[in-house]
């Protein structure tokens, strides 16, 4: 177990420089938080839950996959190594949750490469970051207990710095850090951790939801009443980080020359399922809302790190974002009123 | 990033041999494979796909005509229907498109071998099915009993005219054929749905494995009538078609419930897919 002193995170990250490409919350002039490649005049540790989720650093929204020169198609370089700080533990768990998605059975070299090459360091948190988050419901948070690389509890001057891997143990390996073995300071890490748990209240409905989907409990009445309130803008899937759905497309510079490229994509949208015949299996608002929210709650196809739910990690991001009040937290809540 | 060879999406350059007219708007492609490979190597079973890629247009999922016993070209039977198909469909003999594959879970061959078989196809499914079909003609001794049934709209868009045609010679397949309509009166066999070829030829439900591949609509109404026949649920396989992107699960456009009908399909069987609503 090791301490790092609040005054000397700053030159720590700088330090990361030599070897990773540091990516950490910023507070852009606008106010807005980012994370981005550290800036250490707009670096902040009043970051919160940032809007967008880290699944970009992983499956950026526009990624070229191939650069097709005279019709051969040609892969795209990896790029370096890559520190995420200061990621929460539900986006934490997210992204390895994604990975063992994208690297079961066939492998997605793009994914598995940037996983490889990232360190995670997660930042707790001492409780929830506004009234959307569920991560105790999710058994995402609010701390991991395994997948990172380091993970920093704030003790207000002080960083108390646990270390889950050999990765995480070479980066805390320099000077700053030192050794705790003071059982004042594990006390209040458990104490830390027994009062952040408890802050985050846990949504019963998400459960019960989940067990009503899974006896197919929920009819279609439901799911016309949220169809027709969405306006399928996609936003929900865009925020969310277990969302990895894509789609393929060609840019084209010249004969037979320009970039394969795939983007983020969306269930939500009708063109998403619909064939070239113009058959559409889910050719209805109603059946895409319920697509979507029984991959989130009934069908999952990722692995479980710590006895998390799969699919849905609790950031609570679709119901901050969606202008119309359709996120998972809404419609739980709805599934089991209408029961 | 990883060696070429490993990465999943990576294309293998391949030659149009021919592009032989069908029915209106239908064509079978014969590709050579243009890296040096043989097709023999490639290795695929009946009921798989490729994904087709036609660089500045995009990629889609095509499904394979023909058996791994035919390894001189690889076939594909293709309706101008979406953006691909169009430009697969305006180009010549001779030209260089890319394909990725054998992908997907094919018909079950171990399950059907020695067993007998009723092959209900509708319109174009007959394009994957023909792939077991000519299989299993291929290797005649290690299959039972087999019985073709093939469904189209009108006498005019029967695929594989001179195959289907050329069983008339053999004594050892059983075939029907039916149209919804024939306006024109020239039909000689069965009009109305496929599923009125049921009544017109005698079946044993409980020796016999059922395969289907066509339209959504011809499921529904081909599984009532195996259920009421008797078929075994177990008995019931059936490729599915889905919108699809990359074709190795991870895009998620072809997700049906739990499964992804590129890696767990296209073949599904019925007990497999039965509970869940969005299959069939």
């Amino acid at each position: 177990m090791k301490g790092l002193a609040k005054k000397d995170l700053l030159s720590v990250l700088e330090g990361w420089r030599g070897l990773y490409s540091v990516l950490a919350p910023l507070r852009r002039e606008q106010g807005d938080i980012v994370v981005d490649r550290l800036d250490s005049d707009r670096f902040t540790l009043e970051f919160g839950k940032p809007s967008l989720s880290p699944k970009g650093i992983l499956l950026p929204q526009s990624e070229v996959t191939f650069n097709v020169e005279e019709g051969a198609y040609r892969e795209t370089p990896a790029k370096g190594a890559t520190l995420l700080f200061g990621v929460r533990s539900c986006d934490a768990m997210a992204i390895l949750q994604s990975a063992s998605f994208m690297t079961r059975d066939k492998e997605d070299i793009y994914y598995r490469s940037r996983f490889e090459d990232l360190a995670i360091v997660v930042m707790a948190c001492e409780g929830p970051q506004n009234e959307t988050c569920f991560c105790t419901t999710a058994s995402t948070g609010p701390w991991l207990r395994r997948g990172f690389d380091l993970q920093f509890y704030d003790l207000g001057d002080l960083f108390f710095v646990e270390t889950g891997s050999e990765r995480g143990a070479e980066l805390s390996s320099g000077e700053q850090f030192i050794d705790i073995t003071d059982s004042e300071i594990l006390r209040k890490i458990e104490d830390f951790r027994e009062k952040a748990a408890a802050a985050i209240p846990v949504v019963h409905e998400v459960k019960q939801s989940m067990t009503m989907l899974q006896d197919d409990g929920v009819g279609d009445d439901f799911w016309n009443r949220f169809g027709s309130k969405c306006i399928v803008c996609g936003g929900c899937a865009f925020v969310c980080p277990t969302c990895t759905c894509f789609n393929v497309y060609d840019q084209v510079r010249g004969e037979g020359s320009g970039q394969r490229i795939r983007t983020w994509d969306a269930c939500l949208f009708g063109g998403f399922t619909r064939e070239a015949s113009g058959h559409n299996p889910r050719g209805s608002q109603a059946l895409r809302l319920k697509r979507r929210h029984e991959h989130k709650l009934r069908y999952f196809n990722e692995t479980d790190i710590q006895e998390a739910l799969c699919g849905c990690v609790g950031c609570g991001r679709c119901s901050d974002y969606c202008p119309v009040h359709i996120g998972t937290l809404e419609v739980a809540r709805a599934i089991v009123q209408s029961k | 990033m990883g060696t070429t060879a490993e990465n999943i999406y990576q294309l293998r350059p391949v030659s149009i041999v021919r592009s032989l007219p069908q029915i209106k708007e239908h064509r079978l492609f014969q590709l050579k494979l243009e890296d040096g490979g043989t097709w023999d190597a490639f290795g695929h079973q009946p009921g798989q796909f490729v994904e087709v890629s036609i660089f500045g247009v995009g990629e889609a999922p095509i499904s394979i005509s023909s058996p791994p016993t035919r390894s001189e070209h690889l076939e594909l039977c293709v309706r101008r229907a979406g953006s691909v198909t169009n430009a697969l469909f305006d180009l010549e003999k001779g030209a260089a498109i890319h394909i990725r594959g054998p992908y997907g879970r094919g018909f079950p061959l171990d399950v059907l071998r020695g067993k007998k078989l009723l092959l209900v196809a509708g319109g174009l499914g007959l394009a994957p099915l023909r792939s077991l079909l000519l299989y299993v003609l291929d290797r005649r001794s290690e299959f039972d009993e087999i019985i073709l049934m093939y469904g189209t709209n009108n006498p005019e868009n029967v695929l594989f005219k001179y195959e289907l045609l050329s069983f008339y010679d053999r004594d050892d397949i059983r075939y029907l054929y039916s149209v919804d309509r024939d306006e024109e009166g020239i039909w000689k066999q069965y009009v109305g749905v496929v599923t009125g070829l049921f009544d017109r030829t005698a079946l044993s439900p409980q020796e016999t494995y059922a395969v289907l591949c066509g339209p959504p609509i011809m499921y529904r109404f081909v599984l009532e009538r195996l259920l009421k026949l008797g078929f075994p649920k177990e008995h019931i396989y059936m490729s599915l078609e889905r919108m699809m992107k990359c074709g190795v699960g991870k895009c998620g456009h072809c997700a049906i419930g739990d499964k992804y009908c590129c890696t767990d399909g296209p073949v599904f069987p019925y007990r497999e897919i039965e509970l869940i609503k969005e299959a069939i």
